[in-house]
């Protein structure tokens, strides 16, 4: 039975068994790797993607449980290679740097701004609380964020 | 209708189909909602079950009512849903503060109240004990009814449930108390309460305790009320460090369980200071 996806804005279709983690049918079938598989237990954050407009980590969710639903994956931010907002800010601050936990980063602040455009520090803090990142220390992509709110 | 044969997942529509589900496959089926805990079976070494019947997109199951006497809260409830439906009633603040700081963001978006109660092998739950304490109950729907029962007596017998039945709805009782829930993760962000306290008293017109309720989740495999020291807090007015002398005085009711984050021992030794900052919160709120 085919599972049918709206992908970034297009209907997509998966023969995955539907107990799948949709993090799997991402990447494998329909090859958007920016979604990182790493801990696989919902702890790390780097594979979060938006279903339905709410952050969810992709390693937890079956396929079947996202049947006609909308999915956002990191790949949706930039428009005819333009960065959106928030990924120009984490550039222009210098945050990234082994790229990892990105993905799973800017789609937790996406969906986080977009429901919270005025946060303080320590909101933005709590927001990436399930975004793991070994290299950075933070503060720089909260800096980022913070420049973002800032601008708007 | 149920799905075809040898389907691994039957994503029902109404209660009425879920419970067809589960009855044409029996014992070969499971209940899954937010599917946190149960997409993890693996790494847990443990055999995920032969199918699943989903309940996550029943919309009766979705719904929070806030009634005069009670709350209704869905099964399918998440707890970023219902840290949002409840932060206006005071008296939920136990269960607010334990719906919307357990786990992470992401996770809050999927994990379900109905998941949280029936992951029998979950110590850490966040919110078991705040249901507890404020004295929930759960109906258990079935192909010929339903019934309902208190969350204590659901988490004695919950792993020898019968198939084909569903936790529907968990109800919270509407009282003037005041409650909290109090957690320890040894990383502020993300992760397990090593220990959790969750209290909840009514308090009389000077102030004196009249009733009181504390569950401690996360120390032993299944979150339980510590009786001894309720009874310690009745009568007299909230005073936190007394609390935490009586619980001091009192920890050995409790058999820390071993874990990778933390030793038995450790969990039992932090329960005084977690029962002193459920004290000062309940005294802090007004």
């Amino acid at each position: 039975m085919s599972l049918r996806l709206n992908v970034n804005g297009e209907d997509r279709f998966s023969a995955a068994e539907p107990l799948t983690p949709l993090v799997d049918v991402l990447r494998d079938e329909f090859h958007l790797t920016g979604a990182k598989i790493v801990c696989r237990e919902g702890f790390c954050g780097a594979c979060t993607v938006l279903l339905d407009g709410r952050s969810v980590m992709s390693c937890l969710v079956p396929v079947g449980l996202a049947a006609d639903s909308e999915v956002r994956t990191v790949e949706s931010l930039a428009t005819d290679g333009v960065l959106s907002p928030l990924q120009l800010a984490m550039e222009q601050h210098d945050a990234v740097q082994c790229g990892m936990c990105f993905p799973g980063m800017l789609m937790s602040l996406t969906s986080f701004l977009e429901r919270m455009p005025n946060p303080s520090r320590d909101d933005i803090k709590a927001a990436l609380a399930g975004n793991i990142c070994r290299c950075t220390g933070y503060e720089r992509i909260v800096d980022a964020a913070l420049s973002v709110v800032r601008a708007a | 209708m149920p799905g075809q044969d040898g389907e691994r997942l039957y994503v029902a529509t109404s209660l009425a189909d879920a419970l067809a589900a589960l009855a044409e496959r029996g014992r070969t089926a499971s209940v899954l909602a937010g599917a946190t805990w149960t997409m993890r079976a693996p790494l847990r070494h443990e055999p995920q079950d032969l199918s699943y019947v989903a309940i996550s997109k029943i919309d009766e199951l979705r719904r929070v009512e806030v009634l005069n006497h009670e709350i209704s809260i869905g099964a399918c409830v998440t707890h970023a849903e219902l840290a949002n439906a409840l932060a206006f009633l005071p008296e939920c603040s136990a269960l607010v503060q334990a719906a919307g700081n357990s786990a992470n963001p992401a996770i809050r978006n999927v994990a379900t109240i109905g998941g949280n109660l029936c992951a029998s092998a979950f110590a850490a739950a966040d919110l078991v004990p705040a249901l507890i304490c404020l004295d929930a109950e759960l109906e258990i729907a079935r192909p010929d009814g339903s019934e309902r029962l208190t969350v204590e007596r659901f988490l004695e017998i919950r792993s020898d449930i019968e198939p084909g039945r569903l936790v529907r709805r968990v109800i919270v009782p509407r009282t003037k108390r005041r409650s909290a829930h109090i957690r320890l993760p040894l990383r502020k962000a993300g992760d397990y309460p090593v220990a959790s306290v969750s209290l909840a008293a009514t308090l009389g017109p000077t102030g004196i305790v009249e009733s009181a309720r504390l569950a401690v989740g996360s120390v032993e495999p299944v979150a339980r009320r510590w009786p001894l020291l309720e009874a310690g807090l009745v009568g007299r007015a909230l005073d936190p460090r007394h609390a935490a002398e009586q619980a001091e005085r009192l920890c050995g009711d409790f058999s820390g369980r071993d874990g990778i984050e933390a030793p038995g021992w450790y969990r039992v030794k932090v329960l005084p200071s977690l029962v002193r900052r459920a004290v000062l919160a309940l005294q802090e709120q007004s």
